[in-house]
């Protein structure tokens, strides 16, 4: 029987193809065997991630707030583990890491066993030294040099970063996280995570455990990182500090100041405050339990608590009531003898002496609130919770740091739902009339409330970004538009307002005299808040400073310190003060750093008058390697 | 059910043998040494139960009255091309979409269509009374459908496979190898084109072979020209296309080229190959292995496990084995007398040799990655369970042949 022709056919590409692979092993496995026995011990070529260098913090003059430095970091190949008891002993004494942990850690990672498991951080220099020696008896140990968060002052704003857990990772990992890594767990180092990270970039190791070059690859395929941008920040560092300091020792409480016309917050303090420095080692019992302690450390007083605003909040009352026509400028109510009976309750006043009859002026500078019990009878209190929520005391005001909080605001539903169906509402809005009761604020809210009537009514989103620099630079706008929108007071409105935040601190009588200062005209409200807390009032003072323009507003508030025009007004008052020795100085624009300034900024120097900063850069900080290389270019 | 004058039994044990070696070759992959620390995924029990399975239906098929099975062909292909259309809607895995997720087990439609082609394939054009234009024609006909939608999830790899089975049946069909070699010619002509002086060597070749098949001067001097076309044509398009396409195409044929993503696991591949040596690290030892270097080792790259394990000597007897079984496949080929079963035959061999091919010179960076697994040794159930179902068809054929003739 003759084959058909296909049998030959199929028979010649089987032995051609065979053959082919045969000798292709044959090359790859005896020829060149030995090349890649030698280069499977060293197990040396391998992707690895370089971590993009994290976007540092600065204040608006570009003095940093937020820093790298390096840190010493042990990691751990598991693959190349020998002998897991002396290991998990080696390790137990010396960084405290249980067997079962470094068991399961090891475990979780058992498909990629050449993948470097990052075991401990922030390794003291001197600890790393004594122990390099016996890392030699534990190949699958290694220090690398990595990079940690330096923090220049206990703050609440700029968060911290840490190690990501297991929750974010999942989260995460499809934005290329790895579980070594780090990301913002707090404050701006979160919020503008995207922004600071950058993108991790790729190598090849590729050397032989001789360091000889393998060249399997090409030198130049490697990716290079994308390192994040550097924020900088609203904040003025000189002003925060003072702030800071002048805080009155021992107590707890809140001071914002930022600048009424950009909105941009130039100091936040939040007290008791922590050193986010604490975070980057690994925090042990008692500096957990020192974080916990009952004055709440860790507490953001300025948006993540909320208070009972007491009189501070009267301006919006007023505000509504001139505004429906309720009430006009010059209209007095119902006789303050020291309180006022609605219904068959006696509502007090702060002064039990009494205030007579008030018109909204007078009531604003001495405080009076038998003007506001009076006021609110006529009001509606729907009507007034929009009003509120249109001011932004009630809602988030959009800052850029996370979970801000709503503060608080009920309506009539409300009411009804939590106290029954026949709730007397007139009780709750007399109430609600001067700050108490339900309403809830947080002194952010009413830092950017008291900006916006100092700005002529228009409210501007609070913020700490001003700009980015590095990479890119970004202005927050270009980052995340500022919301800004008008209050709903009219004109009219508006200027009795101010008239009657500019008698509290003025006018003879007013509650406010103690934030008067020399230089300048201060406006401002005091509130002595009843709460919950304790038996003395919460201290409040919103005020802002005008000179030739509006400058600054600033809020105080200490927990349970009293009155507000006794307490929390001369702190504002030093504060002012400070600003006005410093105007020029806080005011004055810095020169952008060398290091962030591109090719962009060179050139511009070159053309006389372009703009005014790149005047100013041109006058102080040149140094001559930066010139010398213009004039090459040209 | 077995008629033992007739089963081919080598065919069976070839295939238990190869099965046998992919468990033996899973277990190690599965396999992480921690220090004193073992772990041990379940892959390779998990092939084993498949393993049984496809065994099972084998048993099933052969008891299974062959006119039922006919019949069963068409319907059967019908539903296999509205599985393909539908799984394009599934969720993209990796940038593709080729997978049901059924409850923990993945469903590659593409797998079965394969063989499901291969035997509506071979039924069309062994049809009496066709000539060749007509057999190549409806053969790339049907080809064209389940290709077409395979491309679109995508997965290249796979429809190059239905192309050489569709060659190799072409040639069962004693379609004469003019015609095959004039299928090709394009194809020859656009890689020739890739280093100019190969283009003259390649056209007097052609030439050259297709006088020898004693065609006309209008035909010879066509083709002559249609292929000189498409050689000078290729660099003008290749030019055409964008920087990003051209890196696209080149890595695809020279992973190296993109070491942070193929070209990592083909040199990982190659290390792990080639640190083997002559006689291999032995079972379990294997180092780079057990570093999972390889994310996918006991799937597409388990010839590496194998090549660093048994080296040199146990490569080339994997080799053996496997050139075994292909050539009882091609003998069976001309066992068979009834024309569309040997083409079918044709077409079950050509696929599961280049499977095979493709893969393992896919580990040894002699051919492109492609994610192809290599048959019966990779770990997978649907493709396990595919590739025997085909040598069970075979091994019906056979078992029943002269029934009819």
């Amino acid at each position: 029987m003759t084959k058909p022709p296909y049998i030959l056919v199929f028979g010649i590409t089987l032995a051609v193809l065979f053959t082919l692979l045969s000798a292709a092993l044959f090359r790859l496995q005896v020829v060149k065997g030995a090349d890649f026995e030698r280069i499977a011990e060293s197990n040396f070529v391998r992707i690895r991630r370089i971590i993009a260098t994290r976007g540092e913090i600065y204040d608006h003059k570009y003095r940093p707030i937020a820093q790298n430095i390096p840190s010493h970091n042990l990691f751990l190949t598991s693959g190349k583990i020998r002998n897991l008891p002396a290991l998990s002993r080696f390790l137990e004494v010396h960084f405290g890491i249980k067997p079962e942990e470094l068991k399961t850690l090891v475990m979780k990672q058992r498909f990629k066993t050449y993948e470097e498991i990052l075991l401990a951080d922030n390794i003291p220099y001197e600890f790393m030294l004594k122990l390099s020696e016996q890392l030699n008896y534990y190949p699958e140990l290694a220090f690398r040099i990595g990079s940690t968060r330096s923090y220049l002052y206990p703050n609440h704003f700029t968060g911290y970063v840490g190690r990501i857990n297991e929750d974010e990772y999942e989260r995460y990992k499809t934005e290329d996280y790895s579980l070594n890594g780090y990301l913002g767990k707090t404050g701006l180092e979160r919020y503008y995570e995207v922004l600071l990270r950058g993108k991790d970039g790729r190598e090849i190791v590729q050397v032989d455990a001789q360091g000889r070059s393998l060249n399997l690859f090409d030198p130049d395929s490697n990716l290079e990182p994308l390192n994040g941008l550097s924020l900088v920040l609203t904040i003025d560092n000189d002003l925060q500090e003072f702030v800071s300091n002048t805080f009155p020792a021992g107590m707890n409480g809140a001071i914002v100041v930022s600048d009424i016309r950009s909105g941009g917050i130039l100091a936040y303090v939040s007290k008791p405050d922590y050193d986010p420095n604490l975070f980057m080692q690994k925090i042990d019992e008692e500096t957990w339990k020192f974080l916990n302690r009952s004055e709440k450390p860790m507490l953001d007083r300025v948006i993540h608590a909320t208070y009972p605003s007491g009189s501070v909040f009267k301006p919006l009352t007023a505000g509504f009531g001139l505004d429906n026509n309720l009430v006009t400028p010059y209209t007095r109510l119902a006789s303050c003898t020291g309180g006022m009976k609605v219904g068959n309750r006696f509502f007090r006043c702060w002064n039990s002496g009494g205030h007579g009859s008030t018109n909204v002026i007078d009531a604003l500078r001495v405080s009076c609130d038998v003007y506001f019990y009076d006021l609110s009878l006529k009001m509606n209190l729907d009507r007034f919770q929009e009003y509120a929520r249109a001011a932004h005391l009630y809602g988030k005001t959009g800052i850029d740091l996370p979970n801000e909080r709503n503060g608080f605001f009920p309506t009539t539903a409300w009411y009804r739902k939590t106290y029954g169906k026949n709730v007397g509402i007139i009780g709750h809005k007399v109430n609600l009339s001067i700050g108490q009761g339900e309403v809830l604020n947080t002194p952010i809210q009413l830092n950017a409330f008291y900006a916006a009537i100092a700005n002529n009514g228009l409210w501007t989103q609070p913020h700490l970004l001003k700009q980015t620099v590095g990479r890119g630079r970004l202005t927050r706008e270009q980052v995340m538009p500022l919301e800004k929108k008008r209050l709903p007071f009219k004109p009219t409105t508006l200027q009795t307002i101010q008239q009657g935040l500019w008698a509290v601190v003025n006018a003879p009588g007013g509650t406010g005299a103690n934030a008067k200062v020399n230089g300048g005209t201060v406006y401002g409200k005091t509130g002595s808040a009843e709460n919950a807390m304790g038996r003395t009032t919460h201290a409040w003072f919103c005020g802002y400073l005008v000179t030739s323009k509006p400058e600054i507003v600033v809020t105080v508030f200490l927990e349970n310190a009293g009155g507000g025009g006794a307490m929390a007004a001369p702190i504002t008052a030093r504060i002012f003060n400070y600003y006005i020795g410093n105007l020029e100085k806080i005011k004055q624009t810095a020169p952008l750093p060398p290091q962030f300034r591109t090719v962009q900024d060179i050139s511009a120097e070159d053309v006389p008058g372009e703009s005014p900063e790149a005047e100013t850069n041109n006058n102080e900080t040149d140094d001559p390697a930066e010139q010398s290389g213009t004039e090459n270019d040209d | 059910m077995i008629n033992r004058k007739k089963f081919d039994f080598t065919l069976l044990a070839l295939l238990f043998l190869l099965i046998s070696l992919g468990c033996v070759a899973i277990f190690s992959a599965s396999t992480t040494i921690i220090g004193d620390q073992v772990h041990i995924e379940n892959n390779w029990w998990k092939q084993i139960i498949f393993a049984l399975l496809a065994f099972g239906v084998i048993a099933l098929l052969l008891k299974l009255p062959l006119p039922i099975f006919e019949v069963m062909v068409l319907p059967l292909w019908a539903l296999n091309i509205l599985a393909l259309i539908l799984v394009l809607f599934t969720p993209a895995v990796n940038g593709s979409h080729r997978w049901f997720a059924l409850g923990g087990i993945n469903i590659q439609p593409s797998e079965s269509a394969k063989l499901l082609t291969i035997l509506m394939v071979s039924r069309i054009i062994s049809k009496e009374h066709l000539n060749e234009y007509r057999q190549i024609l409806y053969g790339f006909g049907i080809m064209l459908l389940p290709v077409l939608l395979i491309m679109i999830e995508p997965d290249f790899g796979t429809t190059l496979v239905f192309w050489t089975s569709l060659l190799a049946m072409l040639i069962a069909a004693e379609v004469p190898l003019f015609f095959i070699l004039l299928i090709i010619s394009p194809v020859v002509s656009v890689v020739s084109s890739v280093w100019w002086p190969a283009i003259p060597i390649w056209l007097l070749i052609f030439i050259f072979l297709l006088l020898r098949a004693h065609l006309s001067w209008v035909t010879i001097t066509v083709a002559s020209i249609g292929n000189i076309f498409v050689a000078l044509i290729t660099p003008v398009l290749w030019m055409a296309l964008k920087d990003y396409q051209q890196n696209r195409v080149l890595t695809f044929l020279d992973p190296t080229r993109d070491p942070l993503g193929a070209g990592y696991q083909i040199i990982q591949a190659k290390i792990a190959i080639g640190s083997g040596s002559m006689f291999g690290k032995g079972w379990l030892l294997g180092t780079q292995k057990n570093m999972n270097f390889l994310p996918e080792h006991h799937t597409d790259f388990i010839f590496s496990v194998i090549g660093e394990e048994f080296g040199f000597i146990g490569c080339v007897l994997l080799l053996a084995v496997f050139a075994a079984f292909f050539g009882r496949l091609i003998r069976d080929v001309s066992e068979l007398k009834i024309k569309e079963r040997k083409v079918a035959t044709a077409g079950i061999m050509a696929y599961l040799m280049f499977q095979t091919f493709i893969n393992i010179g896919m580990n040894i960076g002699l051919v492109p990655a492609t994610g192809i697994p290599l048959p019966f040794v990779s770990y997978g159930g649907s493709n396990l369970l595919i590739n025997t179902l085909s040598v069970g068809v075979v091994l019906k054929y056979l078992n029943e042949r002269g029934f009819i003739k």
